[in-house]
């Protein structure tokens, strides 16, 4: 506890408390408190009723000296929660949004939770997830001293458009003051901020296997930005995620402060560099996008100066969460279940290529729809093409089934992406797959399914199918 | 007949999976060229032969970068579409070839490739969903789509537009022309993409790149059917909101 300069106490210059500011945060408690006796998580609403009560109490509301902002499209929770629970591992007492509660209300319940009930902070640093398109609302009031970015890849078309428009928005946001520590494999986050910026870059480096051409239908950062010649790919890993340099003018990708090395094959051991020391670890996670993470939390660790050796344990220790994941075997056949979220092109890239990955002969059940999109707001598809399914055509793909109202589409897609259209079984129910898919041929069922339907389809097409193969069985 | 397809800066012009509109063509027209024409490329148009243009989905950034480089080829383009070259501009494409476009949040104003006489106003933090439904001159089934946009046209009387919608926005939200259509330029705001969601415009254009031969589309079953399915819903009119209406 002692190797870090996170400062143990100490306590954010802001505004002084008045009576309204005070007001919030007692009522922000109250609410907060009553919402847990009534059982109800609720993480934004004692956030929104104190700025109700207190539209400034974001600026107002004490916190401590260390406060980090974590943002990105993808990774931003884990790596709030791996550094959440490294400065626990620390010993710091932690303010955090770990509950995944990071639009502007959800920021001001966890400050106001850490916080006694005259105000004072409680806490020696906060770790705050963000989303990115709350910058605007939350930074200028908050003034982090550190920004965290994770990577800025597509995200929704409606609500996100395009990583350029998030990196506007965030560089629109981020005070000079503000330390960065950014993905230096990604250089549309690794352009965020202005010339005034501290940056602190990590990467992850390659393994040799890497692409050195991209592919996909969403690469968002392939021209150099000073000159706009195609870019050349030292390493090329998923969407604009890689190293890069400019043929014409000499522009590279930045060098990395901290980097992780690939696992060694044998040993899975890997080499974590920070700026002055080196350390040998071992991740309990070795997909690529929980190594960036890592990577990001080594990062703002080092930049806190903790020292090198406890950071090697610390990100040792440290285990992202696995509900987005399961994988069992049932009577021989793998089940493999995995959320793959629909409206998100990128998101659904990363699954279907985890998919192509698993061996053995495969079958897949597809219902990606995402019905919210048409009932709880306006429904838009084209994300359908900002997909990979090309993953899909992989020849171990015995067969796939889709489901779901927009399963056409779906299966023209397949067709589109090279699937064999007699590979491809259209059945109008999402869970009706599970009940007529073969099961003698095959060594792994894959189940997919996206948020909103992962009760309704992915748990119920996890049972049917767990139940045929133990009847199979017996 | 070998057709030659050129699509403009597949580099920055690649978003929403409209380049889908391309990939489609290229499966139902075998014997076609593709043509991919980088940013700093001399298009093949500028001096040769081209059955279509095609440019998709910008960034705002990517939209400057497309009106410089286009800027040049203004009297060729002109002459392209006088003489019936198709082009097909989907999103904000088309926005490049109007007079100007006013994006006051980034804070610029800059002048278009200037052919047709339209405007675009970018709205940062006012992004416009909506889905579309509307007739296409010469297509007996509707056009269906969807748009995701930051800006919005303005709807000169002279200049013809792509569709008249039934249900869902034009232009902008005051009108139901939707796109320009001038001769074979086609420029929308829909996405989708706009040909694998309509079978009968994807027949249409094929037929009129090469009228010689009956169009012939692939996965024709699945296309329809996925077709079929969406005009059902977009033809009930409790899924459209009180947004997706145009406004007098």
């Amino acid at each position: 506890m002692t190797e870090s300069t996170v400062p143990a106490s100490g306590k954010h210059q802001g505004p002084r408390y008045g009576l309204r500011a005070l007001a919030a945060v007692w009522i922000g408690k109250f609410a907060g408190a009553t919402l847990k006796v009534l059982g109800r998580e609720g993480t934004h609403v004692p956030g929104r009723i104190a700025l109700w009560v207190c539209p400034t109490i974001l600026a107002i509301v004490e916190r401590p000296n260390t406060v980090i902002v974590v943002t990105g499209t993808n990774g931003k929770t884990t790596t709030t929660n791996l550094l959440a629970d490294a400065f626990d591992a620390l010993g710091f007492r932690v303010s955090s949004n770990r509950s995944g509660s990071n639009l502007r209300e959800g920021i001001v319940t966890s400050l106001i939770d850490g916080v006694s009930i005259a105000g004072t902070c409680r806490s020696d640093v906060a770790v705050i997830e963000m989303d990115e398109r709350s910058a605007l609302l939350v930074l200028p009031q908050l003034s982090p001293n550190i920004v965290v970015c994770t990577n800025l890849t597509r995200d929704s078309i409606k609500r996100n458009a395009h990583p350029e428009y998030i990196a506007w928005i965030l560089s629109s946001a981020i005070s000079p003051s503000t330390t960065l520590v950014l993905n230096s494999d990604d250089l549309i986050t690794a352009s965020l901020g202005s010339v005034s910026n501290r940056r602190v870059f990590f990467g992850v480096g390659p393994s040799g296997d890497e692409a050195h051409e991209p592919r996909g239908a969403a690469v968002d950062a392939s021209i150099c930005p000073l000159c706009d010649e195609r870019l050349e790919w030292k390493f090329w890993r998923f969407n604009h995620i890689g190293s890069s340099r400019c043929p014409a003018c000499g522009f590279e990708s930045p060098d990395a402060d901290t980097h992780v090395s690939p696992a060694n094959p044998t040993t899975g051991l890997r080499t974590l560099t920070l700026n002055t020391d080196e350390v040998t670890i071992r991740l309990a996670n070795d997909s690529i996008v929980n190594v960036y993470n890592v990577a990001a939390v080594a990062a703002t660790l080092e930049l806190l100066e903790v020292a090198a050796h406890t950071i090697g344990k610390v990100v040792e220790s440290l285990a992202p969460p696995t509900s987005r994941f399961a994988d069992e075997t049932v009577a021989g056949v793998r089940i493999v279940r995995l959320l793959t979220k629909g409206l998100v092109g990128v998101a659904v890239s990363r699954a279907f290529e985890h998919v192509a990955s698993v061996p053995g002969v495969k079958i897949v059940l597809l219902a990606v729809d995402e019905t919210t999109d048409r009932f709880d707001g306006v429904e838009n598809t084209a994300w359908i093409y900002d997909a990979d399914y090309e993953f899909l055509a992989e020849p171990s793909i015995a067969a796939i089934y889709v489901g779901g109202v927009r399963r056409h589409d779906q299966a023209l897609r397949l067709a589109m992406a090279g699937v064999d259209p007699e590979r491809i079984f259209v059945v109008e129910s999402e869970t009706r797959a599970a009940e007529i898919v073969p099961l003698d041929t095959v060594d792994v069922l894959i189940n997919l399914h996206s948020n909103h339907n992962a009760g309704v389809t992915g748990d119920a097409v996890q049972r049917t199918l767990r139940t045929r193969l133990m009847e199979n069985a017996s | 007949m070998t057709l030659t397809i050129e699509m403009l800066f597949p580099e920055i012009a690649n978003l929403h999976g409209d380049n889908a509109n391309i990939d489609y063509l290229a499966r139902c027209l075998p014997m076609s060229r593709i043509v991919r024409t980088g940013l700093n490329d001399t298009p093949v148009f500028a001096s040769g032969n081209v059955d279509l243009v095609y440019l998709g989905p910008l960034t705002e950034r990517g939209q400057i970068r497309a009106i410089s480089r286009l800027s040049r080829y203004k009297s060729r383009i002109e002459d392209l579409i006088q003489s019936g070259t198709h082009f097909l501009f989907t999103h904000n494409a088309m926005e490049c070839l109007g007079s100007h476009i006013v994006n006051s949040e980034m804070k610029y104003e800059i002048p278009g490739v200037g052919i047709f006489d339209f405007s675009s106003k970018v709205e940062m933090f006012g992004r416009y969903t909506g889905k579309v439904m509307g007739s296409f001159d010469g297509l007996s089934q509707p056009i269906v789509g969807y748009k995701s946009q930051f800006s919005m046209i303005s709807d000169p009387q002279t200049v013809p537009g792509f569709m008249t919608t039934t249900r869902g926005i034009g232009r902008n939200p005051t009108t139901r022309v939707e796109g320009i259509r001038v001769n074979n330029f086609i420029g929308t705001s829909l996405i989708g993409p706009l040909l694998l969601l309509n079978p009968q415009l994807a027949e249409w254009l094929i037929s009129s790149l090469d009228p010689s031969r009956n169009p012939e589309l692939v996965f024709a079953e699945m296309i329809r059917a996925a077709y079929d399915a969406r005009l059902l819903e977009f033809q009930n009119s409790r899924l459209w909101s009180a947004l997706e209406s145009v406004t007098r």
